[in-house]
This record gives structure tokens, C-alpha cells and sequence, in this order.
């Protein structure tokens, strides 16, 4: 009994009453975490559901599980009340389910048809592929979503929010009776927005059950009937959106105090500025950002995905060019769009990608941790190995990294080990600004308060610590003062004492 | 308690420098060629025959050497083999109508420089992927020869200084030998105990990491590409002494016969990993197996055939070797 949305008419109508999709006492365990914990979801029919919690809340987990990306290690999954046994995505598309993920899954070579066929092109006479068929098919479910995208169009061509309407689309070539969409509005204008949200409600009204993963809450006020608040990998709430007001929302998502993860042991920040940034716009994304950072404190920028957090730590690091303003470090302009004149102005950034921008992962601890000092060991040019391996047996020690031996290679590292030996190859060098970039992504729950620790060090030897975060406890246990971003502006600076997580939460919207 | 872990770290690391890497397989088929040809042809080990395995092995290393450094930042150099012939019409040209080594010698430097410079800032600052790159100058170089000259340029003045290049001997050891020992000795140097070394392999391995430190990588690739490009420039020279003129049809398949034997050698294509020392090894193996076809008196054009199944058989080696170092 599917439904064959070209021709609704000749479909079986939707049972409203039986739940699309059931998840029942859900747990999945990652090595030392608790991703989720006897979690239910229930989603009806025709209904545009909202998933909402903190980083960490156990949202993407519950969609990779929905998705057959990641098995449940407990609980019952029902598809409109029968049982099934999701195990792989293509499981997960069997039965009729479809997620569309933050990077797009289409195949940029191929034509939008092409892309939204990809499973099974229908055939003509003598099994040759009927082309006009795809075209016509690809322009009648454009037609149903209310959405135009040529289908002769190649899909790399198309802007992001185009190429969600083809994977929407595809999800209604494979009569799909779940659509999920994480964050689907991260990277999308306003304008792109409103039209996504015309989409959806299009797709509610076919009978499909939308789940929407957003941390934005005036979008999910816009367009949610129901609301589930995920946090720490527990169910908190599933409520209609009526009963919901910004507070109450915020408060499922954050409930909990913040414990004492953050010993801090520095003392009060000075009161010279080491840091000063002035009206600096780039091309993509920031727009006349200025702050200053003074020498012993840590200044933390909290903002959303997309917010520009990233895109201002490489531009004042002099990674990416710029397009408007001034950067000065210690009272010196630094040259913009170099690393160079930064590095020996003393200002480094920590990268938040560690694999694709920080670790030479072939190479030896000791090497990858001198990189930014190695001139120090040196002498006429030929390196002094000795006092280089002594330096870095220092910090390798005072820092516990946990390596077989200066000459392990650091790929074979842990990521908070990782993270380490790259805050060492900075500390090594000797700056006085560090930009940290999300600090601790990728790093097990016991690695991240020595790294909070780390950072707290940072900032006591006198350090202007710039902390890019999205994690709320990270901001709120380290910073001395909170600064929010929001598509690329500033939309408030606040010291620790007044910030509060509904002030950050709603600069952070903007 | 940490003094004990400096003494012992480095010897450790010695240890496995030599039995963990691509270098102990090479060593052993290398011995097992030389004992194999030896035992099948007496004469081998003349020592004639040894001198003549050197100079044949003092083209490619002088160019190797370059290309090792370069093939660690993770670029490539594919016009080598063009640039080579046209080095030596030059140097030659130049040589005729001066009548002066050290003129003739600096033109080969310029031009090749030049080429390894132009190849450089088209791969850093175009951002072409140098294997496009520099299929591109091999061509405009095969091509662009025939324009300077349509035939060999003769070696007019017979200078003894510019024969001796070639043909030479300090001693017992031919003087391409000697070149090619000390750009080998100066290049080892570089890259395993200077800051200049470190930082090549670190572009390799991670060029972003390279930049956000402070350091300009696209500089250090470029020197790469010069350096590689002042090898192809002494080598040129050499080769056109030794033919006693410059041969615009010289040094077809020598870029591949180079980059088999840094690769050979166990320095990864994909940047950051490798030595000159295996390079060294590479080269060796490849002018062993040359030889060893000559003096078995086999067919002439296994020359080509042998080191192609050498080159898939030592990769795999390795593949195996690593697989059991895994576990």
C-alpha cells in the first residue's frame, strides 16, 4: 500500500491515527558516553516535528539511528505500527524514510534527474534508460513540493538551498513517509528560508511526518506542531509548540546547572589590551566585528552554526584575507592575510579542524610539536636536536601527553593527546594571543576538562586566550567575558557576571 | 627517570629508521641483484663495469636529488627529461660563443633555474596541480627546443674543461660521480639535519598547519621546484658533454626513470615521507638492473620492462612489510 505521489488519486489514504515512526526506549552508548538514553520519539502523520537540544543532547544520534547510519544498542523501532529492523541506510530508505543531512548527498556531476533517480532509473524498451520519462517524473514532483528546479540542470551548479529541494524531491520519488532534515537552514538566506518552510508544510500536508532538527528557536516557533527537547542523551519533554514559550523551551534544553568541570586557577585578567580588532568585515561572512582582548583573560565567542565563529579566528590569525579593518597585537598592526607578521606578533590559532589544518599526522610527535619554534633550536640553519627533543620532553611531561615516545607518529595519538601536543607547539613559540577554535570537538568527555585546564594555564601566564565555542558549559565554566555572534555580526559582548544562557541564546539567535 | 627516556629514545629511533622503512626491502633486492648478475656474469664486479654502474647512476641522482625534496613537499616535476635537452642545446650554444666553461655553465643554471622557478610559481601561485603543471612545460619545452634548434648543436671549441665534465676522472672516479656525490651529500644534508629540511617534510605532511605557523609554505615549495630545476641544469651540462653536443631528442622518459627511483626509494607521492637515502638505493637498483641486462647480453629493451615490474614489486613489498608492522 504506498503511495504513488505522482498520482495521489490512486494511493490509499494515510492512516492518521497509527504513528509514522515509533522509537521506543531507545539507548546507544559510544566508548565512555552515553549518547542516548531510553529515548522515545513518536511522530505522527502529516505533522512537522521539532528535535531540539544542545550540542551533545543526543539529536544527531537519534537521526543516524533513524537513519541506519548507527545501530540502537536497545529499543524497538515501529514503521506505522509494524516492527522493523533498521541496519543500514538502505534499510532505512526501504522503508520509507528519508533524511537530508547538513552536507548534501547528491552526486554534484550528475543532472538534478539523474540525482533524483539514482536508485532506480526507469527503464524503456530494451532496458535503455527512458530519459524523457526522468524528465518528466523530476518536473511533476517539483511541481507537487511547489518548488522550480530545472531537471536538466547539472546539481553542482545549484545553490545549497536548491540542492535540498532535489534531495526533498528524491525523498518523494522514494514515496518516502518520513522526511528528517538536520539543521536544514544553516546555510540558507532568509528569503531560502521562507521558501523551505512553504516546502515542508507542502510535505505535511501529503501525510508525510517531517522531523525538523534546529537549535533555532524562531524557526522551530514558526514551523513546529510538536516540540522534543533532548538533553544529555535523555528525553526531557515532548510538548505541542502552543504550549511552548522561549523560556520553557530554553529551560528543557538546558535544565541542569552547570557543574565545576572548570577549575580555574589564574587570577583576575590585566588590564592591558593585547588584542584589539577593529571593523573587520570579510568577503563571505564577518561584518564590522570589533572587540578587544586584554592580556590574562579568556574572551569567549559563542555563536550558532554558521555564525561566523571560525571565519573570524582564521581572519585575525591572518589566515584568510580580509576585507575591511584592522587587527592589532600588542600595539602593532598585523599585516593582513599573513601568518607570518602574526606568528611574530605572537598571535597562533588552535584550529578547530585539527586533521586537515594542525596535525602533520606522518610525522613524529617532537616534530609536529617545534613546528612553530624550531628556529629557537637552530643554529647557522642545521637544528640542535638535542635541546629541540629536551624542550619537547618538557612539555610532554608538564602537560601528560600520553605517547610511547617523541617519535611515535601523532596520527596514532588520542585527540585530546593531539590537542596537547598542537597547544604545545604554540606555548613552545611563546604568544601572546591564542585563538582557540572549538577546543575540545572531537575529544572524550575525560580529556576535555585537562584541556580545559590547559586553557585556564593559557590565560594565568598572562595569554589573551580568543575561545570559539558552541558548547554552552564551555563558555559559560572558562570565559571572563562572553561575546555572541550571529550571521556573521556581533550582537553582544557581556561579561561572565550578567551573562545568563537565555541572554547568550537570544543574542545568538539576533 | 626522563634522562634515561633521551638516552634511549634516539637509539630507538635509529633502529627503526633502518628496519622500518621501504629501505631494508630495496638493500636486500639490491644485494640479491648484485649476488644474482655476479653469479651469472663473472665480470660484474670489474672494476671497470663497477665505474661505469656509477657514472650511468650520476645523471639520475644529480636530478633525483632535486626531485626527492620536491616529491616531499608533495609536488612533482615532470619536465625534467624535456628541460634536460634543452639545458644542454644551451649550455652549448652558449659555450660556442663564448668560449668560456663558467658562461656556458651559468646559462644551463639560469635556464633550468628558470624553468623550475616558472614550473613553481604556476603550481603556488595559480594553484595548477603541478602534475598538469608541469606536463604543461615539458611540452612547451619539447616543443620550444625545435625553435631554438632544428639539430644537435655541435660542439664547436672542444674546450678540455667542458669534455672533462663528462668524461673526466679525479683518480679512479669520474667527475660526474664526484658531482653527483656532493649535490647528494649537500641535499642529505639539507633535509635531515637543517630547519630549511624539516620544513619541506612538514609542508608535505601538512601544508595548512606549515602556513597557520608562521612559515610560507608556497616559498618553501617554490625553492623545491628551483632546486630541482639547477639539478636538471648541472645534469644537462654533463649529459651534453658526454655526447659532445646538445641533443634537442636527449632525456626523453628521463623524468619517469627519476621519479621511479625516488619513489623506488620509498618517498610517498603524497608528500611528507621519504629520504635521499632510498632515492640513493632507487637509483642504484634501476642502473644495476640496466647493466645487468647489458652484460647478460639479454634483449636491450627489457631495460624498460624489468624496472617497471621492479617498481610494482618493491611498492608491494612495502605494502606487506607495513601490514605486518601493524600488527
Amino acid at each position: 500500500m504506498s503511495v504513488d505521489f505522482l498520482h495521489p488519486e490512486k494511493g490509499a489514504a494515510i492512516d492518521t491515527n497509527v504513528p509514522a515512526l515509533e522509537l521506543r526506549g531507545i539507548d546507544k552508548r559510544f566508548p565512555g558516553v552515553v549518547a542516548l538514553d531510553n529515548v522515545d520519539f513518536i511522530l505522527e502523520p502529516g505533522k512537522i516535528h521539532a528535535l531540539m537540544g544542545e550540542n551533545g543532547a543526543g539529536k544527531s544520534t537519534l537521526i543516524k539511528i533513524i537513519a541506519g547510519v548507527y545501530g540502537k544498542d536497545a529499543g524497538t523501532i515501529r514503521m506505522r505500527g509494524r516492527e522493523v529492523d533498521i541496519k543500514s541506510p538502505r534499510d532505512s530508505l526501504k522503508e520509507g524514510i528519508k533524511v537530508v543531512f547538513q552536507e548534501i548527498a547528491l552526486i554534484s556531476e550528475f543532472t538534478v534527474a539523474e540525482n533524483i533517480f539514482l536508485e532506480g532509473y526507469p527503464t524503456g524498451r530494451a532496458g535503455s534508460i527512458d530519459w524523457k520519462k526522468i524528465r518528466a517524473d523530476s518536473a511533476a514532483l517539483f511541481d507537487r513540493i511547489g518548488f522550480n528546479v530545472d531537471p536538466s540542470a547539472r546539481t553542482g551548479s545549484l545553490p545549497v538551498s536548491q540542492q535540498q529541494m532535489v534531495e526533498i524531491a528524491r525523498a518523494l520519488a522514494h514515496e518516502a513517509r518520513v522526511v528528517v532534515m538536520d539543521e536544514p537552514t544553516s546555510s540558507l538566506t532568509p528569503n531560502e528560508v521562507s521558501l523551505l518552510f512553504t516546502v515542508i508544510r507542502r510535505l505535511a500536508a501529503l501525510g508525510i511526518a517531517v522531523v525538523y532538527v534546529s537549535h533555532k528557536l524562531d524557526e522551530v516557533f514558526e514551523i513546529a506542531d510538536t516540540v522534543t527537547v533532548l538533553r544529555d542523551g535523555r528525553h526531557i519533554s515532548t510538548r505541542p509548540i502552543g504550549e511552548h514559550t522561549s523560556d520553557t523551551l530554553i529551560q528543557d534544553m538546558i535544565g541542569r546547572r552547570i557543574d565545576n568541570l572548570f577549575p580555574r586557577k589564574r587570577g583576575a585578567a590585566g588590564s592591558k589590551i593585547a588584542l584589539s580588532v577593529e571593523k573587520l568585515s570579510t568577503a563571505k561572512k564577518l561584518n564590522d566585528v570589533s572587540f578587544e582582548a586584554r592580556a590574562g583573560e579568556v574572551l569567549g565567542f559563542f555563536g550558532l552554526m554558521g555564525a561566523g565563529r571560525t571565519e573570524l579566528a582564521k581572519a585575525i590569525v591572518g589566515y584568510d584575507p580580509i576585507t575591511a579593518g584592522t587587527i592589532t597585537v600588542d600595539g602593532s598592526r598585523l599585516a593582513p592575510h599573513d601568518t607570518r607578521t602574526g606568528v611574530k606578533l605572537g598571535i597562533g590559532l588552535l584550529t578547530e579542524d585539527r586533521k586537515s589544518e594542525g596535525l602533520m599526522g606522518e610525522l613524529p610527535v617532537y616534530q609536529n610539536a617545534s613546528l612553530a619554534s624550531l628556529g629557537a633550536f637552530a643554529r647557522l640553519g642545521f637544528v640542535d636536536k638535542a635541546s629541540e627533543h629536551r624542550a619537547v620532553q618538557d612539555y610532554v611531561d608538564r602537560f601528560r601527553i600520553k605517547t610511547p615516545s617523541l617519535f611515535q607518529q601523532v596520527k596514532n595519538l588520542s585527540g585530546g593527546n593531539q590537542q596537547k601536543v598542537l597547544i604545545a607547539r604554540w606555548l613552545m613559540r611563546g604568544l601572546k594571543v591564542i585563538v582557540v577554535d572549538e577546543p575540545t570537538r572531537g575529544i572524550d568527555v575525560g580529556a576535555k576538562s585537562e584541556i580545559f585546564a590547559l586553557i585556564d594555564r593559557l590565560a594565568g601566564e598572562g595569554l589573551a586566550v580568543i575561545m570559539m565555542t558552541s558548547e554552552m558549559p564551555e563558555l559559560l565554566g572558562l570565559a571572563d567575558r562572553i561575546a555572541v555572534m550571529c550571521e556573521g555580526r556581533l550582537t553582544a559582548i557581556m561579561s561572565r557576571e550578567e551573562a545568563t544562557q537565555e541572554k547568550i541564546l537570544n543574542a545568538a539567535i539576533g | 627517570m626522563s634522562e634515561l627516556t633521551h638516552a634511549s629514545a634516539p637509539k630507538r629511533f635509529v633502529g627503526r629508521q633502518l628496519l622500518g622503512s621501504s629501505q631494508l626491502v630495496l638493500g636486500a633486492i639490491l644485494a640479491a641483484l648484485c649476488i644474482a648478475i655476479s653469479i651469472a656474469a663473472p665480470q660484474f664486479y670489474s672494476e671497470a663495469n663497477i665505474i661505469a654502474i656509477l657514472r650511468q647512476c650520476a645523471l639520475v641522482l644529480i636530478v633525483a636529488s632535486g626531485m626527492t625534496m620536491l616529491i616531499i613537499t608533495a609536488e612533482v616535476d615532470l619536465s625534467v627529461g624535456a628541460s634536460l635537452a634543452f639545458v644542454g642545446c644551451i649550455g652549448m650554444a652558449v659555450l660556442n660563443s663564448t668560449h668560456s666553461l663558467s658562461l656556458g655553465m651559468l646559462a644551463a643554471l639560469a635556464f633550468a633555474g628558470g624553468v623550475g622557478l616558472f614550473n613553481g610559481l604556476v603550481v603556488t601561485r595559480l594553484r595548477v596541480n603541478s602534475l598538469i603543471a608541469t606536463i604543461g612545460t615539458m611540452m612547451m619545452l619539447q616543443g620550444g627546443v625545435y625553435l631554438f634548434t632544428r639539430e644537435a648543436v655541435q660542439n664547436h671549441n672542444q674546450m678540455a674543461s667542458f669534455t672533462d665534465l663528462g668524461a673526466g676522472y679525479v683518480g679512479a672516479v669520474p667527475v660526474p660521480v664526484i658531482l653527483a656525490a656532493l649535490i647528494f651529500v649537500v641535499a642529505y644534508i639539507t633535509l635531515r639535519f637543517t630547519t630549511l629540511g624539516r620544513y619541506l617534510y612538514a609542508v608535505g605532511a601538512n601544508d595548512k598547519a606549515v602556513r597557520l605557523s608562521g612559515l610560507r609554505s608556497e616559498r618553501l615549495k617554490l625553492f623545491a621546484f628551483v632546486v630541482t630545476g639547477l639539478c636538471v641544469g648541472v645534469a644537462g651540462m654533463i649529459l651534453s658533454s658526454l655526447m659532445n653536443a646538445g641533443q634537442p631528442t636527449a632525456g626523453r622518459g628521463f623524468e619517469l626513470t627519476v621519479i621511479a627511483a625516488v619513489i623506488l626509494g620509498g618517498t610517498s607521492l603524497l608528500g611528507g615521507r621519504g629520504s635521499l637515502f632510498g632515492t640513493l638505493l632507487g637509483v642504484l637498483v634501476l642502473k644495476v638492473i640496466d647493466n645487468g641486462i647489458i652484460i647478460l647480453g639479454w634483449n636491450q629493451d627489457l631495460q624498460m620492462v624489468v624496472p617497471g615490474v621492479v617498481i610494482i614489486l618493491a611498492t608491494y613489498l612495502d605494502i606487506i612489510r607495513n601490514r605486518a608492522n601493524v600488527r
